[in-house]
C-alpha cells in the first residue's frame, strides 16, 4: 500500500460512515467499482472492532509494564538479610522489608530497580547515597546500618521507619496546629544537622517524611544529597542533569548545572510548611498556575501568594523561604531553626498585643493624614498675603508635600487591614520616607507664618502651633503608638498583632 | 513538518529521563491498578524543562509532541527489556487491565503496536503522529487538536480510521 491508496481507502471511509446502514453498502459498492481489494480493505475497516485498550493512554492500558514490577527481591537472601516483602518503589530504587538473620531484626533494604542492577552509573549513586546517609547521625534522620554487595545486588541497609509519611496525614487535611511547629522544627533539626555536615537534601517533600508512631520524625531518603564541597562532586553530576521533584524544587535547581546549596532544602521547607499549615500548595493545585508562578521564580521573582498562614510569625519565616532568590533566604537551616524556636518559645513578646494598642496606631496615621492634608489649605489662605510669586509657590509645595505624606501614611493603614504579615517590613521601608515629608510640610507652614508675622501675628501664631503639632506627633507621638502595635520590633520576636491571629499563637 | 520533527528528535533524551523518572515517582506513589495520568507527567515535565535551553519549549503543542513521542520510547524500552530478560522465549505480551478485557483474554503486544504505528507513519505521519499524542501521550481529543492545529472533528476522524486500521494489523489479518 502507497499514500495516494491510504488517502484513496480514508476518504470512501469517511464517506461510507455518513451514510447509514442502508444506503452504506450501495455507496461501497459504487465506490470501489473494478477495485474489489479497495473494497476489502474500507470493508475490513469499516468492520472492525477497536479493543478498548487503544481509547485508554498506553501508561493506563499497560500498568504492570509501565510499573516495571519484575525483578522483585521478596524471598531472595543477600548476605544476612531475607528480604521479607516491598515496601516502596521510585526511579532511584526499591525498597523493602529485610530481616537481619543474625541479629533478629526487621530493618529497610534499599535496591537498584531492576533494570538499572547493572548499571554502573546507578550503583555508584546508590553507594554514595549510602554514605551520605551513614555519615548523618541524628534522631530525625533514618539511620543507615550498612551496605551489602553480593554479586549483582547492592543494597542498603537502613532503619526501618514505620509510621505515616506527611503526605498521607496531609491527605486528612493539615497538620493541627498543636502539632505543626514542633513538627517543623524536628525537620529543621534534620536539615540543620545535614547542613552542619555540608550535605544537602536536594528532595525534600512530605513524602520523604515520616511520623513513627510514637510521634518522632524520620526525615528519609537522602537519595539526592550530595556534599557541597565541590572536590567530592564531580563523580556525582555527571550526567545526572537536574534533581528534584518540581513541586518543591527551588528555583535555582531547573538550571542544569547550577550551584545548588543548602538555601534549596530552605525553599523546600519553606513549600512544605506552607502545605503542612494549609493542606494546599503555596504556588496553587492548577499545575498551570504553578507552572506560571514557577517561572516567575526562575526569573528570580517571588510570587504573590494571597493566602496568609494562621500564624503570622511562622507566615513570615516561610515566606523568606520561599524567596526566589537563594541570597534572599535563609543561608541555612541552623538560621531557620532559630527563628521557629524563637516562634515556640512563650515568653512577653508572644503575648497577644493588646488589640486596641493597634487600632491606636492605625488612629494615628488617619489624624496625621487628615492634619497633613489641611497643612496645604492654610497657605493656600494666606497665599495673598505672601505677596507674588512666593504665596503659589508656597502652596505648591506643601500641596505635593501632603499629597504624598498622605498617599504613603493611607497606603500603611490599609496594609494594616490586609497585609498584616509584611506591615513591618513595609513601614520600615516607608517610615524615613515619610518624616522627611512630614518635615519639610511642617516647615512650610512655619515659612509661611514668618513671612506673615509682621502683619498677622495671630494667624502666623497658629501655623506655629500647627507645624509644633505635627512636629511633635511625629518625633513623640507616632514612635509610641508604633510600639505599641509593636510594629518596631525586630521582626522575629514580634508573633502577634491583632485578635484575628492572637489565638493562633503557642 | 521536517524540522519540527528533527528538532522533536534532537530534544528527545531530555524530555525521556524526565519522563521517565517523574513516572517511577508517580507510580512510588499510586497504588497498583490507579491510573497514572500521563497529562500531569507531561504538565511536570514541561515545568522542569522551561528553563532548560530556554525557547526550545515556548511551544507548548510542540512539547507535548515530545513528551508523547517519549513516553512511547519509555514504555517500548520496558517492553523490549521484558522480552529480553525471556531470553529465546516467546515475545512477552503484557496483561491488560481485567476491566478493559470483555470476553476473557486479551493482550496488548506493544511491540507489535509500535512497529505498526511506524508502518503507519509511512503511510500517513500526521496520523501516525495523532495516534502517538493520543495513545502515548494521553492527550484528549481536544488536546491533541490544540497541539496538532487542527479541528477536534478532524481528530476524531483521523482516530477513527486510524485505531481501526491498527486494530486489524494488530490481529495480524493485514495484507498491506
Amino acid at each position: 500500500m502507497n499514500r495516494e491508496r491510504w488517502q484513496k481507502i480514508n476518504e470512501i471511509f469517511h464517506t461510507a460512515l455518513e451514510h447509514d446502514t442502508t444506503t452504506r453498502e450501495a455507496y461501497l459498492e459504487k465506490a470501489t467499482a473494478g477495485d474489489p481489494d479497495l473494497r476489502r480493505h474500507v470493508h475490513e475497516l469499516l468492520t472492525q472492532k477497536v479493543p478498548a485498550f487503544l481509547e485508554k493512554p498506553a501508561w493506563a492500558a499497560a500498568p504492570d509494564l509501565a510499573m516495571g514490577d519484575s525483578g522483585s527481591l521478596v524471598g531472595k537472601k543477600i548476605g544476612d538479610y531475607r528480604v521479607l516483602k516491598e515496601i516502596g518503589r521510585g526511579g532511584m530504587g526499591v525498597v523493602y522489608a529485610a530481616e537481619d538473620t543474625q541479629l533478629r531484626v526487621i530493618r529497610a533494604l534499599k535496591a537498584l530497580p531492576p533494570e538499572f542492577t547493572k548499571d554502573p552509573k546507578r550503583r555508584q549513586r546508590l553507594i554514595r547515597e549510602a554514605r551520605i546517609a551513614a555519615a548523618l547521625s541524628h534522631p530525625a534522620i533514618a539511620a543507615v546500618f550498612n551496605l551489602v554487595e553480593v554479586g549483582d545486588d547492592l543494597c542498603i541497609i537502613s532503619e526501618l521507619v514505620e509510621g505515616r509519611t506527611l503526605r498521607e496525614e496531609l491527605r486528612g487535611g493539615p497538620i493541627a496546629p498543636t502539632h505543626l511547629l514542633s513538627t517543623l522544627i524536628s525537620i529543621a533539626e534534620a536539615l540543620a544537622a545535614a547542613h552542619a555536615h555540608g550535605i544537602v537534601h536536594r528532595d525534600l517533600k512530605p513524602e520523604n517524611i515520616i511520623r513513627r508512631d510514637d510521634g518522632q520524625i524520620k526525615v528519609l531518603d537522602f537519595g539526592l544529597a550530595r556534599p557541597t564541597d565541590p572536590s567530592q562532586l564531580s563523580l556525582l553530576t555527571e550526567g545526572l542533569g537536574i534533581e528534584g521533584t518540581p513541586a518543591y524544587m527551588a528555583p535555582e535547581q531547573y538550571t542544569p548545572g547550577a550551584d545548588i546549596d543548602a538555601r534549596a532544602d530552605i525553599f523546600a521547607f519553606g513549600v512544605m510548611a506552607w502545605e503542612l499549615a494549609t493542606g494546599e500548595h503555596p504556588l496553587g493545585t492548577d499545575p498551570a498556575s504553578i507552572l506560571v508562578k514557577m517561572n516567575e521564580m526562575i526569573g528570580g521573582k517571588t510570587p504573590g501568594i494571597s493566602l496568609a498562614l494562621p500564624l503570622p510569625g511562622l507566615d513570615r519565616i516561610v515566606r523568606r523561604c520561599m524567596r526566589g532568590k537563594p541570597v534572599e533566604r535563609y543561608p541555612s537551616a541552623k538560621e531557620l531553626l532559630d527563628d521557629l524556636r524563637a516562634l515556640d518559645l512563650p515568653g512577653p513578646h508572644s503575648l497577644p498585643a493588646r488589640h486596641d494598642s493597634f487600632w491606636w496606631w492605625q488612629g494615628h496615621q488617619i489624624i496625621v493624614s487628615t492634619l497633613n492634608a489641611s497643612a496645604p489649605a492654610c497657605v493656600w489662605a494666606v497665599r495673598h498675603w505672601v505677596g507674588r510669586p512666593y504665596g503659589s509657590r508656597l502652596f505648591l509645595v506643601s500641596l505635593t508635600l501632603a499629597t504624598i505624606s498622605v498617599a504613603l501614611r493611607l497606603n500603611l493603614f490599609f496594609a494594616s487591614r490586609v497585609h498584616q504579615e509584611t506591615l513591618i517590613e513595609h513601614r520600615a521601608r516607608l517610615f524615613p520616607a515619610i518624616a522627611v515629608l512630614d518635615t519639610l510640610l511642617a516647615t512650610s507652614l512655619l515659612v509661611a507664618a514668618a513671612i506673615i508675622a509682621d502683619d498677622h501675628d495671630g494667624i502666623a501664631a497658629i501655623f506655629v502651633a500647627i507645624a509644633a503639632v505635627m512636629l511633635a506627633l511625629l518625633s513623640l507621638i507616632e514612635p509610641a503608638t508604633t510600639a505599641a502595635a509593636g510594629l518596631n520590633r525586630p521582626a522575629k520576636t514580634r508573633t502577634v498583632l491583632t485578635e484575628k491571629s492572637g489565638g493562633a499563637s503557642r | 513538518m521536517t524540522d519540527d520533527r528533527q528538532s522533536v528528535d534532537s530534544l528527545l533524551p531530555v524530555v525521556y529521563q524526565e519522563l521517565r523518572r517523574l513516572a517511577a515517582n508517580y507510580l512510588r506513589h499510586e497504588r497498583p491498578g490507579q491510573t497514572l495520568q500521563p497529562t500531569a507527567l507531561v504538565h511536570e515535565a514541561y515545568m522542569r524543562l522551561l528553563k532548560d535551553k530556554p525557547g526550545r519549549w515556548q511551544n507548548r503543542a510542540h512539547f507535548c509532541a515530545i513528551a508523547a513521542h517519549s513516553m512511547r520510547q519509555i514504555l517500548i524500552e520496558r517492553a523490549r527489556a521484558r522480552h529480553a530478560q525471556k531470553r529465546g522465549g516467546a515475545r512477552q505480551r503484557v496483561t491488560l487491565d481485567e476491566r478493559l478485557m470483555p470476553g476473557g483474554e486479551q493482550s496488548i503486544d506493544l511491540l507489535a503496536l509500535d512497529e505498526a504505528l511506524g508502518r503507519l507513519a509511512e503511510l500517513d505521519p500526521d496520523q501516525a503522529r495523532l495516534v502517538e499524542l493520543r495513545f502515548f501521550g494521553g492527550l484528549t481529543v481536544e488536546e491533541t487538536a490544540e497541539a496538532m492545529n487542527i479541528s477536534p472533528a478532524t481528530v476524531k476522524r483521523h482516530w477513527t480510521v486510524a485505531s481501526a486500521w491498527l486494530a486489524r494489523e494488530l490481529e495480524g489479518n493485514s495484507q498491506a
